[in-house]
């Protein structure tokens, strides 16, 4: 099951600037797949687009070489969506939810029963059935919008920031569990600003920004690169030449990231420094994580 | 076209069953709510529906002449009923000393050879005729003194009437009663204009039931609308989109719920206004039967479907339930005041009564009347049938646009 993206533009109605401008992305079967950027880069946009809300401008996204409307029409849970917000009834338990859910999406008797079962099981929500969904924990509440996602068995899953809002333990089992995922065959499709989580579950990744792909591919290939960046903590701001010869971010008060065309640009820079009268207080150069990768593309920092 | 059964439909219809059963404000402006308004409105409106109901306000009669005239009025004027008279002395200042004490709001004197000068036109044989007199207390609502003058001129045109009965009899030798009083023709019964046949106006409690129950009915716009919002506001719509849910099938699965609340706070209203109101000393109401039965449920079933309608449009219109709560509990009221729930139609001035025909409980009411009271049949019905239908019609239309256009 491979979801191919093509040339997709969206542009929301009222909206100067493209939500989505010219994406294209292919998803292989199996694993978790990250979606990476800053708010307003796009990731819900492209959900959307994927799970059937909204419709593209320009270009058009297959499965398996099906156009998606199709593969909807012909089975509307091959796909789910588990969106950013607690998508579910405040005022219904948890079972009585996930009934609904189940029932909404065609489920009855005997396989509703075993579907809600399962989806409870998965999520660990077997002491809180009975309660109503208002009374849950920020946490809880993230595990009970994760298993109404799965109560159709999806082969394709949209997951729009699910951890946003939770306590670290609740963070960490809710991780555990959406990278367990392909091993029953669900394709998880991940969205989220936070890199370390996208670095710890997601084989292959997108980094959005803008409306734009900015990078795709294995998360190894993205984290190897030539181009080194550099982290530096000095006594005193870095001066300004050095600051644009090395595309310098400040990313604390007197921390710096800088970026080194290769590894032996180094005693070059440590003599500028040394000329300039700084003193390093902090140096690390090696591989890079997510953080550093968005910041070389973009020279931003990814929670600006 | 929805299949009426299946688990997408049942799962929606439960759904919104359990979230009303655990909206006790929902729950209350649905039931308890109406209930209360149709008992308290009708008890309060008794008399006021009820042509020749005496009404509480009581007046004394000093009679300065003690003729049998003078005794023959005072009887028309106890036979008439309207008015409660209360038995005083024969002292103009204690009559009046009566008023200032609240024991009662009107003093009809009768002056000192009243009964002589009861034929003689005043200054005919030249001599004065003196007045009656009628002491009020002020704050006496005016309608009411007018109302008290013309009953006591309409008893002066009788007796006068019998006076001079008598008085030719007596002239022609022909054997009359000196106490003869008669029923004159001139006399009025309000006979409500029927279908068929002629019945009573109708009562306080045929007023304030059906009104109550066309009143109750379009708050469902409360729960509707709360679910609505909260459905738009989660994203829970957006998530039943992404699995392949038509809107129709939410539409459809709000519509029975609701469609089955109206039919209960119906047969609740009627419950009440059968054995609840008869209880606390009112009218018992009375429904039709057989083949008017049908009818009358058809405009219950048509107020239902425009009620819901209109919940679902305002739904749509609004971002916040708090919102939705303010523009449809205002919204409701005035309609129900405009449409002759608050204050019955037929008390209106013309101006208000043309506006009530854009109100569509007026549309409810008048259906629900057209049955009750002038047990009107389905062409009589059909009009006020179709006007509801078609604000349903339009409401959903409406509705389903709005949101259609709102999706990005």
């Amino acid at each position: 099951m491979t979801l191919s993206i093509s040339g997709v533009s969206h542009t929301y109605r009222g909206a100067r600037e493209a939500a989505l401008n010219d994406v294209s992305l292919t998803i292989p079967a199996g694993g978790v797949f990250g979606l990476l950027g800053p708010n307003g880069a796009g990731k819900t946009t492209l959900i959307s687009l994927i799970c059937g809300l909204i419709e593209p401008d320009q270009g058009h996204i297959t499965l398996d070489d099906e156009p998606l409307p199709l593969v909807r029409a012909a089975d509307p849970a091959r796909i789910a969506l588990v969106p950013q917000d607690y998508a579910f009834y405040p005022m219904l338990s948890v079972s009585e939810n996930l009934r609904f859910f189940g029932g909404a999406l065609g489920l009855s008797g005997a396989r509703l029963r075993q579907r809600c079962d399962a989806a409870i099981a998965f999520t660990r929500l077997e002491q809180v059935t009975g309660k109503l969904a208002e009374a849950l924990s920020g946490g809880l509440r993230r595990r009970l919008n994760l298993a109404i996602g799965l109560l159709g068995e999806p082969r394709l899953l949209l997951l729009d920031e699910p951890t946003v809002g939770v306590d670290p333990q609740s963070r960490h089992f809710l991780l555990d569990a959406i990278a367990g995922l392909p091993a029953s065959g669900t394709t998880v499709i991940y969205t989220s600003h936070y890199m370390e989580e996208v670095e710890a579950i997601c084989q292959r990744l997108a980094i959005l920004d803008q409306g734009k792909v900015l990078a795709a591919g294995a998360l190894n290939e993205l984290l190897d690169s030539d181009e080194q960046t550099l982290e530096l903590r000095l006594d005193r701001p870095l001066p300004e030449i050095l600051v644009s010869k090395y595309h310098a971010v400040q990313s604390g008060a007197l921390d710096f990231q800088l970026f080194l065309p290769f590894t032996a640009a180094l005693p070059e820079l440590l003599a500028e420094l040394a000329a300039a009268g700084c003193e390093i207080r902090h140096l690390s150069l090696g591989r890079q994580n997510l953080e550093q990768v968005f910041m070389r593309l973009t020279r931003r920092s990814l929670r600006d | 076209m929805i299949p009426l059964f299946s688990p997408r439909l049942f799962a929606l219809w439960t759904k919104e069953i359990r979230a009303l059963l655990r909206d006790r404000h929902g729950l209350a402006a649905l039931f308890v709510m109406p209930v209360i308004f149709i008992l308290v409105m009708t008890m309060a409106l008794h008399d006021a529906f009820m042509p020749g109901a005496s009404i509480d306000v009581a007046y004394a009669v000093v009679d300065l002449d003690n003729s049998p005239q003078s005794q023959a009025l005072v009887r028309r004027l106890d036979k008439s009923g309207s008015f409660r008279r209360i038995a005083v002395g024969q002292s103009l200042d204690a009559a009046r000393q009566g008023i200032r004490e609240n024991q009662y709001a009107l003093v009809l004197a009768l002056p000192a050879k009243f009964g002589e000068r009861l034929l003689a036109p005043a200054g005919a044989d030249g001599q004065p005729t003196e007045p009656l007199t009628l002491l009020v207390d002020p704050t006496l609502n005016p309608a009411l003194q007018l109302a008290f003058r013309n009953q006591t001129a309409a008893s002066l045109g009788a007796i006068r009437a019998d006076e001079l009965t008598r008085r030719a009899g007596k002239l022609f030798g022909l054997p009359v009663s000196p106490t003869a009083e008669r029923d004159w023709p001139d006399e009025m019964v309000s006979v409500a204009v029927q279908n068929q046949r002629s019945i009573r106006p109708p009562s306080s409690v045929q007023q304030n039931v059906p009104a109550w129950l066309v009143f109750a009915m379009f708050f469902v716009v409360i729960p509707i609308a709360s679910i609505f919002i909260i459905e738009r506001q989660q994203g829970t719509l957006q998530r039943l989109r992404a699995i392949g849910l038509p809107f129709g099938y939410i539409l459809a699965g709000k519509l029975l719920p609701f469609f089955i609340v109206n039919q209960l706070q119906a047969v609740l209203m009627v419950l009440v206004g059968m054995y609840i109101v008869p209880m606390l000393g009112g009218e018992a109401l009375q429904m039709p039967a057989g083949i008017s039965l049908f009818h009358w449920w058809l405009v219950a079933a048509s107020v239902s479907l425009a009620a819901v309608a209109f919940a679902l449009l305002l739904a749509s219109l609004t971002r916040t339930s708090q919102q939705a709560v303010v523009v449809g509990g205002v919204g409701n009221i005035l309609m129900g005041a405009v449409g002759g729930i608050m204050v019955p139609k037929f008390m209106m001035p013309a101006a208000m009564q043309r506006l009530a025909e854009w109100s569509p409980m007026a549309w409810g009411l008048d259906g629900l009347h057209t049955v009750m009271l002038r047990q009107g049949g389905f062409d009589a019905i059909l009009p006020d049938l179709l006007k509801l239908l078609t604000f349903a019609a339009l409401s959903l239309t409406a509705a389903v646009w709005l949101n259609r256009s709102s999706q990005p």
